[in-house]
């Protein structure tokens, strides 16, 4: 039976070696200057703007090669060091444990150490130079964000987590969807029957794509991003579309920041410029296009100073400077208004459902 | 119709001052105790200051019944190591008002020795009690006065005068009062120990009445040099004074009376023997130069009325108006007043006239104000219309006016003399700051003299941080003259100057352990009020304080800058020894190492990494 281990729980194993392995040689690393009287230091890939590309190959954005030391003989910087070595420290203890963390169990658990971080995004802070440094995402070393989005449909997984191994689930058993934790992260995509992954941005449609069946008559995975996407929810979309050979659609609102939206999915943030991974690079924006609003002539309503703003700096954007992307920034810019997705309402309840989605999943195959 | 009628008096000084008690400090039995304190102490510093000896002064106030409460009656005794006061002077010191020594123009704690006089008037007002004076002046013998003033004779009644050996010179006084010791001993205690502060140079023992001795040795074994007594200055001069001054320097014409006539006989050398007029004036010719003044005088009228000595006995000078030089005298033999024209060729003449008119006004600056030259007098002549050869004895009002005017005008006059003031120097200030507040820090300045009206002053000031001084932010020491102010600091002109300072330019902010003493020296304070507590702002002064305080807030603010980086040094120097182990077991843990690296000499390396960066 030892031998027969799922593919996922090897994957996973797998993982964990890698990440228990790197953290090892940083710490061997440590040790040893430390011993030769050598004060330690790492090296951390930058993640200032000026460092930031956008690889037009891996259609993301990704770190470039400039780096940042980070020496505990540099007074200004040996808190931060010392920060950083207790997370490593605290991160290598998670994973051989295989327990989970969220960002501020971390802000809290550094308190039972002489690490003083003075606030949460400090701490938040250190776990991204973490990231950078390991070249891998904070859930690799199991801390997870408090955001949870949710997933719907035919999809059958296999836990990997502790305790857990082995047992499956279907993700159509509970109505209002299964939340994107730790264990559904780590756990084995088994089988599906849908045909397509419907990310929706609000949990209110959610629940209405469930009600109208959505997953039957479309086959589809609906996944309730709650705005914009965490990363597990984002790893969970490349796996479905990757593993499944799904393809993914993005509903969001009509506005700048639901264009957004979609794009992070495709070809991830800037923010996340050191990972990898997180992104579904063909995955389709259906809307709510600015084009839409006309088109479907839905109730607007005005932009704020902050969204036009929001239009001029996406407009700089690499990945904003052609096709449909460009165009419907225009168009918003023009028109000065945004409709949201419950916008469809004002035609009946079910009108997302029964005619927007069926022509705009149409129109996507030509996409 | 009956009618009331009144009555003109004259009142004796002990009086008025027995009526405006209140002015000089002594309205309540806790300001009279500490006011009283306050004044033979100071007397009984000047007195050594004076002379120079390092003064050794005790303070004792006893209660006579303590059972008592407060008000009551206590015994002040104030003893000192001074020069004492001679026998003949004691009771008219102590026992009247308005006689002291130090009416001159130079720096003392007291201006007119009114104080001390005015503690033994309180004293007898509210207790009927006498004054005992101790006195030795030479080592031998001491006297010793009991004494009660006649307030309206402004007199002294002897009660007791014995005399005894003793070693010692020095004076002691001792008086009963009425005092209010449980609301006037904070203030007093503060009192003693801010004079310790500012006369680092005096022993002071204070004994106060539960017992409690406080004892302030001497910090420094020199004395500063004392001041010397100076004419005035230019400047700080009013019509009213000049008037005086000019009253001074012309002789009046002699009264001719018979004990004048017998100065003139003796003089001459004609005690017994008459001669004629022109034998009178033959002899006087030959004698002349050893001839006073006013005999002098007498002579050149004599030989312009052509008198001898029986003439002179007969008549009674009544104008000599030498404008139109005409001399008027009456004759008591025929009752009747005669003129006669005075001959200006006549060599008795100009005897005659620098009489009544004075020095030349050339003479007059040079002789009488400080610092005037023949330069400057014959440029300030010019200046104020005046010729210098002009005689201020016959100056008329306006002219008086003009000229007093333009003394205070005239900008060429040198600068006050400071040599009349005595600072205590930065020296000996910087080792009563070091005793007395045992600082991290401190910083004195002495500004050279300055004036203001005509007073020369100097501001001398120290500034002292951290260490022992409690941290309530700044706190202002006020010293004038050696004295510590006290009471109503809220509208003194330092306390002006410190608030305005904007300290946050100086690394000063919240409550910083921070002294800073003041000590204004001049010949006269401008105090605000009789009580002698707060200064006024002359513009002069507040240039002066503010100039002494920047700078001395700069030293602190360098000093700070040098402490701030030391501090974040020893910060670092802990940081290191703070992290670098926690670095090392995190590192244990990762590398699953059994021991720990050996760190230590990095932690080293760290520190010393930083000491390097300073």
């Amino acid at each position: 039976m030892k031998n027969n281990k799922s593919k996922a729980t090897k994957t996973a194993e797998l993982k964990k070696e890698k990440v228990l392995t790197l953290l090892q040689n940083h710490g061997l690393t440590m040790y040893n200057d430390l011993d030769q009287g050598k004060f330690p230091q790492f090296s951390i890939p930058s993640r200032s703007v000026g460092n930031i590309v956008y690889d037009k190959k891996l259609r993301q954005y990704i770190l470039g090669n400039a780096s940042a030391l980070r020496s505990s003989k540099n007074m200004s910087q040996l808190r931060s060091f010392t920060q950083l070595a207790w997370l490593a420290f605290f991160a290598n203890k998670l994973v051989r444990e295989g327990k989970s963390s969220t960002l501020r169990d971390i802000y809290y658990s550094s308190q039972a150490f002489a690490i003083d971080f003075e606030d949460q995004p400090e701490s938040d802070n250190i776990i991204v130079d973490l990231e950078a440094i390991l070249a891998s995402a904070r859930e690799d070393f199991h801390i997870f964000p408090e955001e949870r989005s949710s997933v719907f449909g035919d999809l059958t997984i296999e836990y990997t987590v502790s305790g857990y191994e082995g047992k499956r689930m279907n993700l159509s058993d509970h109505p209002d969807g299964y939340l994107i934790g730790p264990s559904l992260s780590s756990a084995e995509l088994v089988d599906t029957s849908a045909d397509l992954v419907i990310a929706i941005e609000k949990g209110g449609l959610f629940t209405r794509f469930v009600e109208e069946k959505v997953h039957k008559k479309f086959k589809a995975v609906i996944v309730d991003t709650a705005g914009q996407a965490p990363r597990s929810t984002r790893y969970l979309l490349r796996r479905l579309n990757g593993e499944l050979g799904l393809p993914v659609v993005i509903l969001a609102d009509g506005d700048v920041y639901g264009e957004h939206i979609a794009m992070v999915i495709k070809s991830g943030s800037a923010n996340a410029a050191h990972l990898r991974e997180l992104t579904v690079p063909d995955a389709k924006w259906l809307g709510v296009w600015a084009t839409d609003i006309e088109k479907y002539k839905l109730p607007t309503i005005p932009m704020t100073e902050s969204d036009i703003k929001r239009i001029y700096e996406l407009q700089k954007d690499p990945r904003y400077q052609e096709g449909n992307w460009k165009k419907q920034l225009e168009v918003f810019l023009k028109l000065k208004r945004k409709a949201e997705l419950e916008a469809f309402s004002k035609y009946g309840l079910t009108n997302i459902t029964d005619k927007y989605l069926p022509e705009k999943l149409e129109l996507a195959k030509s996409l | 119709m009956s009618s009331t009628k009144e009555t003109f008096s004259q009142i004796s000084p002990s009086e008025f001052f027995y009526r405006n008690r209140d002015l000089a400090g002594f309205s309540n039995p806790t300001r009279s105790l500490y006011t009283s304190v306050r004044e033979f102490a100071e007397n009984a510093l000047d007195a050594c200051d004076q002379r120079g000896i390092l003064p050794d002064i005790h303070l004792s106030i006893k209660a006579i019944d303590p059972e008592q409460p407060d008000p009551k009656q206590y015994i002040l005794t104030v003893k000192d190591n001074g020069p004492g006061i001679e026998s003949k002077h004691v009771p008219l010191a102590f026992g009247m008002v308005l006689y002291g020594s130090k009416f001159g123009l130079k720096q003392a704690r007291g201006m007119f020795g009114l104080g001390a006089t005015m503690a033994i008037l309180y004293g007898q007002i509210t207790t009927n009690k006498p004054v005992t004076v101790k006195s030795n002046t030479d080592g031998k013998m001491q006297d010793e006065f009991v004494l009660l003033l006649d307030i309206q004779k402004n007199k002294p009644i002897i009660l007791k005068h014995t005399t005894k050996e003793s070693t010692k010179s020095g004076l002691s006084v001792s008086i009963v009062l009425e005092g209010d010791y449980s609301k006037a001993g904070t203030k007093i205690r503060d009192y003693v120990s801010q004079t310790s502060l500012i006369t680092p140079y005096a022993s002071i023992t204070f004994e106060d009445p539960t017992g409690e001795k406080f004892h302030y040795p001497r910090i420094v074994k020199e004395m500063p040099p004392p001041p010397t007594i100076i004419r005035p200055h230019p400047h700080g001069i009013d019509v009213e004074t000049i008037r005086r001054m000019i009253v001074d320097t012309h002789y009046q014409i002699p009264t001719v009376d018979n004990k004048m006539i017998v100065k003139v006989r003796s003089e001459l050398g004609l005690q017994k023997k008459n001669l004629n007029p022109k034998g009178i004036l033959d002899r006087a010719e030959k004698r002349w130069s050893n001839l006073s003044r006013p005999v002098r005088t007498v002579i050149a009228m004599m030989s312009f009325l052509n008198l001898d000595f029986d003439g002179l006995s007969k008549i009674r000078i009544d104008d000599l108006d030498i404008a139109n030089k005409k001399l008027t005298y009456w004759n008591f033999g025929e009752s009747q007043s005669h003129a006669i024209e005075l001959d200006p060729e006549s060599p008795y003449y100009k005897q005659l006239a620098n009489t009544v008119q004075g020095d030349t006004l050339h003479s007059f600056l040079t002789k009488r104000f400080q610092r005037v030259g023949p330069t400057t007098a014959d440029k300030f002549a010019e200046f104020a219309k005046f010729k210098p050869e002009k005689r201020i004895g016959g100056m008329t009002n306006e002219e008086l006016v003009r000229l007093s005017d333009a003394l205070q005008k005239f900008e060429e006059f040198l600068s006050p003399d400071p040599s009349c003031l005595a600072p205590l120097g930065e020296e000996p200030l910087s080792k009563g700051i070091m005793k007395f507040f045992n600082p991290e820090f401190a910083a004195v300045i002495q500004r050279s003299a300055s004036a203001y009206s005509g007073f020369p002053f100097i501001i001398e000031m120290g500034i002292a941080y951290g260490g022992d001084i409690p941290p309530k932010g700044i706190q202002v020491y006020r010293f004038a003259n050696r004295i510590p102010l006290l009471y109503d600091e809220g509208s003194d002109v330092v306390l002006k100057v410190v608030n305005e300072l904007d300290w946050t330019r100086y690394k000063v902010k919240g409550e910083t352990p921070l002294v800073i003493v003041s000590h204004i020296c001049s010949t006269r304070i401008p105090y605000k009020t009789v009580g002698k507590e707060n200064v006024a702002d002359r513009p002069e002064l507040e240039r002066e304080i503010k100039n002494a305080l920047q700078y001395l807030a700069r030293k602190l603010a360098l000093h700070m800058s040098r402490q701030g980086m030391a501090d974040m040094a020893k910060k670092r120097a802990n940081l290191y020894s703070k992290y670098i182990p926690l670095i090392a077991q995190f590192a244990t843990e990762l590398s699953e190492k059994k021991k720990e690296p050996n760190y230590k000499q990095l932690i080293k390396k760290g520190s010393e990494f930083e000491e390097q960066q300073i």
